[in-house]
């Protein structure tokens, strides 16, 4: 939770490990790895993982976390404290947080802090409900101006209660007794349900094939069909006055080579000439009904090949 | 009715991609884009006067142009989402609300760069737009309009949500790639740029999500028609982000160059202030602030704000009435800079700090004359020595605040009994801090 | 993260020289360097607290700054980030107002959250902090009691105290070898940069952000590296101190002796410092062919061998002799020989191996010279250690004696009398050496009572390392100087090589005259002096191994 100020028990890595190493969170962990070309990208949001499977942020999970990400333990230690978002603390089951920025500040956002300080007999420095319900923090901007003073349970924004749900609707504004309202929901939740269902921290992770070629290749240079050169665009073939063939085209990038290929009836293209890109058109001599195109290459990266044209007579 | 070029599918459930498509949505993703060689295209984007809509308002064709072309190295795009300046929401209502939009412009920025693998940074808070995103990326991935070969382009591009953290210096660019790296989110030493070497170490370019949205509408009118509905020097037009003392707060998208008060008081937008307007903030927490009589000679572009020595930022609007304490409002601004300060570099980690805990102290009615003299001297030493803007961004508020409303700061010092006690050292009680 | 990528261009004696203005005054700098470097090279110092010429540049101090031109004026950079260009307009604070600002600003924010107590802060008289506030601050703090200084510790130690007083962080045990005073750090990232990209182990990082910002391990692990006391060094403030030598002298009464590490063929350049007749610690001595900034931990605390076990008499049998009555027995029992095995020593000096052969050469026949070393040789770790943990092989194969410990084993029938001079032979490799028993007459020369000393019929002791004058040669063939600080434990104590000249009646007066004789042998000597060598070293032609 935020900053954390004091020393906070911890348990011990037998007590986290068994709750992280299950195929459902691993196979979260898998993914979200793919998805950068170095683990060490995956760190925040695989911390974010274990922190969604733990409810908090042990310091036994930033191990593990460091551990999948291939980053040092401290590494990781000192990027969860950074952020605010990491709970370096077990919290109450309803994690209220109310701003007190600027926008919010000045349509009463200390009011509604006192307010909810005295409703429900904590501090907003991080206090929890001796009921292990609700956890109170005073935050920075949640970023809902419009609708300040504004109130975040757990990872929803609220600002009032609309037909037995947590809602922010348009122009909505926090107040007392929408706090009130607010807190009655969540203790009529609580008594109906006994666990808070788990939310998928990272807003519905989807599988998907991660980060294709390069991978681990930051400093490398990128492999062939990775990112394919911009292809050449607008080709188009023209007689001139002594009787040759001009081709001109847009597109080419400067740096790449461009491989000018024919073929006549149905067979394969064969290679004509290669060009530099900062040509711009080509004149040379071309039987009538030979198909022309050309691909350029950057590097080790081919583009797809431009559009196919006829010479015409 | 103002025309609209990145909210007009605000309320039509665009999230769903049949809807969106429905309304004309990735109609671009043929001969429109992809007829459009690199050049043209950011060509295209630099004749629109599309200017970056972060905060900073750097011309976005500039900064597409300075992506390397003949890199062997990947190009990564990066969208910041990471909006985290207080009084600005429009990044959050435009990705629950449109966020096909956002991957067309995208696609429409990665064709223009030869982009492979583009990441959406969004700030942690937005949980329900990252599930939003989240929703309309699977959606797009099963439309083929993601991943390999584009609606039989030949263009691949992967798009990945990383959710941050709750940090707000990583809005800043450079700090948005660390945080994507899997660092804390500092600031990195410039140059190198990151268009040059920004994510490992690749030519990265940062866009805004609203800046990106822009681009389905440029592509489809054309950039003659986007510039014309601005000014001559801030082409097209502004998503703005209202809170405050106005009646009806919000997200709202006008034409830059709209005078400031005809945006609040108009009925389309605002409706108007609540009670009698003593300022404005009109560009996020950190641009500077306006006074009444300033408000009325401002116009919502960024060439008559920098005018008015403001700017337009992230087009964040924080109105107040005359009941507002400028001291409140200065104090909770101090504590936001103090505790978003990344720690990095002196001046600002220790310097935010140090004003915070004065003002906090003229706050508790301890203050002494001169202590404002002295939080001035801080923001103006603090100023422009540091690694990135976040500085500077609490150097303006303290000095615009303090400056312009100054009579209230000195009326709470007076109200200190020992407010004119002199500050003499050797009177401090040695203990291990001191 | 950027600065891993951003090692500062240093100059080297083949850089390309061009012209600058300095405050108004053409310069000539090496090209493409930082400007802290290059300001240097023209006796200008630039402040600074995170900037080192050994790490990669991080820029997050914002104490060096200066004023160049840009493309909007003169406008303010830090030197430790900008590189040198040809025709460039630098303003330093002896011209700018905004750079004097600029700097002294960054000392008040320095100091806005740093303990003024110094009297009681072990890095006194050697504190960046303290350099820096005296150049470029000197003004009275604007800090007053409401308004209150942050805690910048870690949360596990914090507590308040019974005045309600934010406390803890104070001494906070790190790992076997360093201690951290968390409110004294100035959150330069020095050591994180060393312990990542130099050590190569990532267990230092600053933790959480802000004025709150501290410098961690992960919690309940030790910092625990060869070389994890360099980030005591590095450290600009009081924070980061090294257990063996916090609270133990005042630095400023310490003298300097700069010689090299006599533990590894590197020969790593080092300083050894002194007070009152004892070595209180070894720093490393920057030196950029050879360790750059670096030395390992078993390097440093080889001071405490010098005050320990020492042999400071003769030793006759078990009983202990005068020196000199010891020495001229030497030459007795040598002169008296039938034939003698003089066992030269990579660990002593060339001086001290040169009057090895030239008794020899005296001898003639009778005598002959083995060398080399039992000890296990290591893999070179790329910081500060070559792995060979004989300092001055080298010198001995450039003096011509060959490696030939196993020869003399074999032959050990052929000798009645063993010299062996500062070769601990038997703690090497005590199986080995058990079979040189079979000699009548063992002879050890040794600074140290060790089991060589234990298993010689005649022991003498001489000088170590840090307290004799003479070179060596490093495993790149480097020749490097030492020089002998004033700690002797007795001050009867000679050097090796006055040892034998004395026993061998060479006639030998001062290290010079081994000296000279070393030259003789190795032709790439002749022509250097001590003074040519310099503090440090020259690399010998052909000589690496």
């Amino acid at each position: 939770m935020s900053h954390c100020h004091t020393k906070v028990d911890q348990p011990h890595a037998s007590e986290i490990l068994p709750k992280l190493e299950t195929p459902r969170v691993l196979s979260k962990v898998e993914e979200l790895v793919r998805r950068y070309p170095v683990p060490k990208a995956a760190l925040l949001p695989v911390l974010w993982v274990a922190q969604e499977t733990l409810g908090w942020l042990p310091q036994e999970a930033i191990r593990w976390a460091a551990g999948k990400c291939k980053v040092s333990p401290v590494h990781a230690y000192g990027v969860s404290l950074f952020y605010t978002m990491y709970k370096k603390e077990p919290t109450g089951r309803f994690f209220v947080q109310i701003c007190q920025n600027v926008s919010c500040h000045i349509l009463g956002a200390e009011g509604i802090i006192a307010h909810a300080e005295k409703t429900l007999g904590v501090s907003s420095h991080g206090g929890t409900t001796e009921d292990g319900l609700f956890t109170l923090l005073r935050v920075e901007c949640l970023g809902a101006c419009g609708n300040g003073p504004v109130l975040q349970i757990n990872d929803d924004f609220a600002t009032d209660v609309v037909d037995g749900r947590l809602a922010m609707p348009e122009g909505v504004a926090l107040t007392p007794e929408r706090f009130d309202r607010i807190a009655a929901w969540c203790r009529k939740r609580a008594a109906e349900l006994p666990v808070e269902p788990s939310r998928d921290v990272l807003g519905g992770l989807f599988e998907t094939h991660g980060h294709p070629g390069a991978v681990g290749s930051t400093n490398e240079p990128q492999k062939p069909g990775y990112a394919p050169a911009p292809p050449v665009l607008g080709l188009a073939a023209a007689r001139t006055e002594d009787g040759k063939v001009k081709l001109t085209w847009r597109a080419a990038p400067e740096s790449a080579q461009l491989h000018l290929e024919t073929r006549a009836g149905t067979g394969d293209f064969s290679a004509l000439a290669t060009i530099p890109g900062k040509d711009k058109d080509w004149t040379g001599d071309l039987s009538v009904g030979t198909e022309v195109r050309i691909l350029a290459q950057s590097g080790e990266r081919r583009a797809k090949p431009s559009n196919v044209v006829k010479v015409e007579a | 009715m103002a025309t609209l070029t990145v909210t007009q599918n605000f309320g039509k459930g665009a999230a769903d991609i049949s809807v969106y498509r429905s309304l004309g949505g990735y109609a671009s993703l043929g001969p429109r884009l992809f007829d459009l060689s690199q050049f043209e295209l950011i060509d295209l984007v630099t004749r629109s006067g599309l200017r970056g809509r972060g905060g900073a308002g750097f011309p976005t064709g500039m900064k597409w142009s300075f992506v390397p072309r003949n890199t062997p190295k990947p190009v990564y795009l990066v969208v910041n989402a990471d909006e985290g300046e207080p009084g600005t929401f429009k990044d959050h209502v435009l990705m629950l609300e449109d966020p096909h939009r956002l991957i067309e412009g995208m696609i429409a920025c990665g064709w223009a760069l030869g982009v492979r693998t583009a990441y959406i940074y969004v700030r942690g808070e937005f949980l329900k737009a990252i599930e939003t995103l989240n929703a309309a990326l699977k959606q797009a991935y099963e439309a083929g309009i993601l991943g390999e070969n584009i609606l039989g382009s030949g263009y691949s591009l992967d798009i990945y949500v990383h959710r941050g953290a709750g940090a707000y210096i990583c809005g800043e660019e450079t700090a948005l790639i660390n945080s994507l790296e899997g660092y804390k989110g500092q600031p990195r030493l410039k140059p190198p740029f990151p268009a040059v070497s920004g994510a490992w170490a690749s030519p990265t370019c940062v866009n805004n999500v609203e800046t990106l949205m822009a681009l389905p509408w440029i592509l489809e009118h054309g950039p003659a028609a986007y510039s014309a509905l601005g000014t001559p020097k801030s082409g097209g037009t502004k998503v703005f982000s209202v809170s405050g003392d106005v009646k009806r707060p919000g997200v709202y998208e006008i034409p830059l160059g709209t005078p400031l008060l005809e945006f609040l008081e108009s009925p389309e937008w605002c409706q108007g202030v609540l009670g009698t307007l003593k300022g404005v903030i009109p560009g996020g927490s950190s641009s500077p602030v306006l006074t009444a009589e300033e408000s009325a000679k401002a116009n919502m572009d960024y060439e008559s704000l920098a005018s008015l020595k403001s700017m337009l930022g992230s087009g964040a609007v924080i109105a107040f009435n005359d009941t507002r304490s400028a001291v409140g409002m200065l104090a909770s601004l101090t504590r936001f800079y103090a505790h978003e300060s990344c720690g990095q570099c002196t001046p600002c980690r220790e310097g935010t700090g140090y004003a915070d805990r004065i003002l906090k102290a003229i706050v508790r009615g301890e203050g002494r004359d001169g202590d404002l003299d002295t939080m001035l001297d801080l923001a103006a030493n603090f100023s422009y020595t540091t690694i990135c803007p976040l500085a500077i961004a609490d150097a303006w508020p303290i000095e615009n605040f303090i400056g312009k409303f100054r009579s209230e700061f000195d009326a709470l010092l007076a109200s200190n009994a020992g407010h004119a006690d002199s500050r003499v050292t050797s009177d401090f009680r040695p203990g291990a801090f001191w | 993260m950027s600065n891993s990528y951003n090692w500062p261009v240093l100059p080297t004696s083949d850089s390309k020289l061009v012209t600058i203005v300095v405050d108004g005054v053409e310069a000539q700098v090496p090209e493409g360097t930082n400007l802290v470097e290059a300001l240097k090279t023209i006796g200008i110092e630039t402040p600074h607290f995170c900037y080192h010429p050994d790490l990669p540049v991080a820029g997050n101090c914002r104490q060096c700054m200066v004023e160049t031109e840009g493309p909007r004026g003169m406008a303010l950079s830090i030197a430790c980030y900008t590189p040198v260009r040809a025709g460039m307009k630098v303003a330093t604070d002896k011209s700018s107002d905004k750079v004097r600002t600029a700097r002294k600003a960054v000392m008040e924010f320095q100091l806005a959250n740093h303990p003024l107590d110094c009297p009681i802060c072990d890095k006194a008289g050697e504190c960046t902090l303290q350099e820096n506030y005296m150049a470029a601050d000197r003004q009275p703090s604007r800090m007053r009691e409401e308004i209150g200084k942050r805690y910048k510790g870690s949360p596990d130690h914090r507590h308040l105290d019974s005045k309600g007083q934010d406390r803890g962080g104070k001494h906070v045990d790190l790992g076997p070898a360093v201690v951290l005073d968390e409110e004294r750090c100035i959150l330069c990232d020095r050591c994180v940069r060393f312990m990542r990209d130099v050590a190569g182990s990532e267990q230092l990082y600053i933790a959480s952000r802000g004025d709150h910002s501290f410098i961690s391990t992960f919690p309940d692990q030790p910092l625990d590296h060869e070389y994890d006391l360099n980030v005591t060094d590095v450290c600009p403030v009081g924070a980061l101190t090294g257990k063996h030598f916090r609270f133990q002298q005042r630095v400023w009464l310490l003298g300097k002796t700069e010689t090299v590490d006599p533990t590894d063929g590197l020969g790593a350049n080092i300083t050894v410092e002194h007070h009152d007749g004892h070595a209180w610690r070894i720093m490393p001595r920057r030196n950029p062919e050879v360790n750059k900034s670096w030395i390992a931990n078993s390097s440093r605390l080889a001071y405490l061998r010098l005050s320990e076990d020492r042999l400071t008499a003769g030793l006759f049998g078990r009983s202990e002799v005068p020196l000199a009555q010891a020495v001229s027995r030497l030459g007795e029992l040598v002169r008296g020989a039938r034939k003698v095995a003089l066992v030269a020593s990579g660990h002593l000096t060339l001086e001290d191996n040169a009057a090895l052969l030239a008794w020899a050469q005296i001898l003639g026949p009778r005598a002959e010279v083995f060398g080399g070393s039992w000890l296990w040789v290591g893999s070179p770790d790329g910081i500060a250690r070559s792995g060979d943990p004989v300092p001055n092989r080298n010198g001995l194969k450039l003096l011509g004696i060959p490696d030939s410990l196993d020869e003399l084993r074999a032959r050990v029938g052929e000798f009645d009398v063993l010299v062996v001079v500062g070769n601990d032979l038997w703690t090497a490799n005590a199986s080995k050496a058990a079979s040189l028993e079979k000699i009548p007459e063992r002879i050890a020369l040794s600074s140290w009572s060790d089991a060589t000393v234990q298993a010689s019929t005649l022991a003498i002791g001489i000088r170590a390392w840090a307290e004799v004058r003479g070179t060596m040669v490093n495993v790149a063939g480097r020749i490097q100087l030492l020089n002998a600080a004033p700690i002797l434990p007795s001050p009867d104590l000679e050097p090796a090589w006055q040892v034998l000249s004395a026993a061998g009646k060479l006639g030998w007066t001062s290290e010079l005259d081994a000296f000279r004789f070393a030259q003789s042998r190795i032709p790439s000597l002749v022509g250097l002096t001590y003074r040519t060598i310099g503090p440090q070293g020259r690399n010998l032609a052909g000589a690496a191994t």
